[in-house]
């Protein structure tokens, strides 16, 4: 997996209430209406200037707090490539990889990137650089298991694939 | 092993597992609360699942939204009552009080299990000694379709607490020193282990306030290993229960191990907008209570309540002072009512909501204005959390809690309990 994007920074401890407030939870979303909320609690300005394939560097324990999985639900819809910070809180990490968001962990990356700088992630080789500053951090390897969820899109494309094997073994053994 | 991997390896159909290895689980019971209901219901269709796998492993809790007081909310409730029945799902609790209050409660918790919750503080259970951790709602979702779902084992860190109390000091003010020493990611997709001597003495109810609190410095887990007060519990709760305990090989199954003497602790508070942003309760006699918000999955059990009596009856809010209180459970508030502490409370100038999660995450009455600040029993101080984004929420004990409703400004509470 490889991509390559502009970046928007924001600091340490920034948790889920932040990324996306309750006050837009609703039982279904329209498609796009997550992504029209994203990062609001830190600038509501935000859903406007973010562009498809941007990458968010976070700091320290990043998307800690609540279980709510609009908090990446809400990136992914709105074509974040990655999310890069030195550590997330655990549930956010876990709501990533189920939603089909990389999610990479690197030490110290808060402070190496100015907001706008271009990032470079290559998880084949396990690398990252600042295009501008030429700063580069080698990545500690993602569980295969983790990795091969993101590739796969997420955990409903997943549970799609193996609902369908399970009709398609039940309908033989009928047959 | 430690006994928390074995509880995984267990549900994994596995004689063993490594730390840091990813298997497939089915846990015990599931809960779905009023959001996560409606939200993995949804999921679940677009998922291409019809049935959900184990209905009787479900248990569904309207807490956050109940009872409803936004149209959106009253129409996705009826939708998974309907849900529900089509399901086949018996266990449903609404206005039966918080999910994690509940759940030890009914003996949904028990030494052992393995807990999945659409909620962060599904944490809380893990004083029971099982594994208890909150899921997203497409991992909710997948569940439901499948009838398992990953899960990582963690290495754990284990806190062995030892010495004695100050007067007026208590569990929060335990974790509330964790969250200071070692940060708001003092345990990031760790589990955290209590033990040593100062565990062992702890009421159940004291354990539950330790293991909520869990999440807040990042752990996937609580864990307490099930003794005679976990027993008595457990018989107390769900007598008919055959429950059996995992027990930790050696003390090298932990990752690491800190010593915590209770005795340094001061009755503390977390101060806007970091939970490990903490300071001495007698350091902040200028900070001036406009609401103190009393219940939630953190401190909304009985013996909250009976800390606040003990310090609130036959005394007054400070004029300038509102307080909300919100019994954790149905139960709790027949108890606080059938023991005289509704009256005590009230008396005191309290209004009391319906068993709830109320104002925390600003989902009930006692919403908070810009520039106000509000003490809370709760367990998050986020932005927020309690209404406008420019109010400030201060975190601290029951006790803490109470006597500043009193004072009006923040205060230490151990000269305001009355014997």
């Amino acid at each position: 997996m490889h991509f390559k994007g502009r970046t928007w920074v924001f600091g340490r401890n920034v948790n889920t209430d932040l990324i996306f407030p309750k006050m837009w939870f609703r039982p279904t979303y329209e498609p796009g209406e997550m992504a029209s909320h994203l990062m609001v609690g830190m600038d509501e300005e935000f859903p406007n200037k973010v562009r498809r394939g941007d990458i968010i560097v976070g700091g320290q324990n990043f998307g800690c707090g609540s279980s709510r999985e609009e908090a990446a639900a809400a990136m992914k819809e709105a074509g974040i490539a990655g999310v890069v910070a030195p550590s997330f809180g655990r549930l956010y990490t876990r709501n990533c990889i189920n939603v089909g968001l990389p999610i990479i962990v690197s030490p110290g990356i808060d402070e190496q990137v100015t907001p706008g700088d271009e990032l470079e992630v290559d998880l084949a080789i396990g690398v990252l650089r600042n295009l501008r500053t030429s700063y580069e951090a080698r990545l500690p390897p993602m569980a295969p298991e983790s990795l091969r969820l993101i590739e796969d899109g997420g955990i409903a494309n997943y549970t799609r694939r193996i609902l369908e094997e399970r009709r398609k073994a039940s309908a033989q053994v009928r047959s | 092993m430690h006994a928390i991997s074995k509880i995984i390896a267990r549900h994994a159909d596995r004689k063993s597992v490594e730390v840091g290895e990813i298997v497939n689980v089915t846990p015990d019971y599931v809960m779905l609360n009023d959001r996560g209901a409606a939200r993995a219901a949804d999921l679940l269709r677009k998922m291409g699942g019809d049935k959900v796998c184990f209905p009787e492993q479900i248990v569904v809790v309207f807490d956050h939204h109940y009872p409803p007081i936004r149209q959106q909310d009253s129409i996705s409730q009826k939708a998974t009552r309907e849900w529900v029945k089509e399901q086949g799902i018996t266990k449903f609790h609404a206005g039966e009080g918080i999910g994690h209050v509940i759940f030890p409660e009914k003996g949904y918790a028990f030494p052992g299990a393995l807990i999945f919750g659409t909620d962060s503080h599904t944490v809380t259970n893990s004083a029971l000694g099982c594994l208890a951790t909150g899921l997203g709602h497409s991992d909710i979702a997948s569940y439901l379709a499948l009838g398992y779902n990953w899960l990582r084992v963690p290495e754990v860190i284990r806190f062995n607490l030892h010495g004695e109390f100050k007067p007026g000091v208590c569990a929060k003010d335990v974790a509330l020193r964790i969250a200071q020493l070692y940060g708001e990611d003092a345990a990031p997709y760790l589990a955290v282990e209590f033990s040593g001597p100062l565990t062992a003495k702890l009421p159940m109810s004291e354990r539950l306030v330790l293991c909520n609190m869990v999440i807040d410095f990042g752990a996937k887990t609580g864990y307490i290993q099930p003794d005679d007060t976990t027993a008595r519990f457990m018989a107390q709760r769900a007598p008919h229960l055959h429950w059996t305990a995992e027990t930790t090989d050696s003390d090298s199954d932990c990752g690491q191990i800190v010593d915590l003497n209770v005795g340094e602790i001061d009755s503390l508070v977390a101060v806007p907008h970091d939970l490990s942003d903490i300071r001495s309760a007698g350091t902040l006699s200028d900070v001036r209570i406009d609401e103190a918000i009393f219940g939630t999955c953190t401190g909304g059990r009985i013996e909250d309540f009976r800390v606040a009596a003990s310090i609130m009856k036959g005394k007054k809010l400070a004029p300038h002072t509102r307080m909300m209180v919100n019994p954790g459970s149905r139960e709790v508030y027949l108890l606080a009512m059938r023991e005289g502490i509704i009256d005590a409370l009230v008396e005191a100038g309290a209004t009391v909501g319906v068993p709830s999660c109320g104002p925390c995450s600003g989902c009930h009455q006692g919403m908070l204005a810009p520039a106000e600040n509000a003490i809370t029993n709760a367990s998050r101080n986020f932005k927020g959390r309690f209404g406008s984004p420019e109010s400030n929420a201060y975190v601290a004990s029951s006790a803490t809690v109470a006597a500043s409703a009193i004072a009006g400004y923040i205060v230490a509470p151990a000269e305001f309990i009355q014997r």
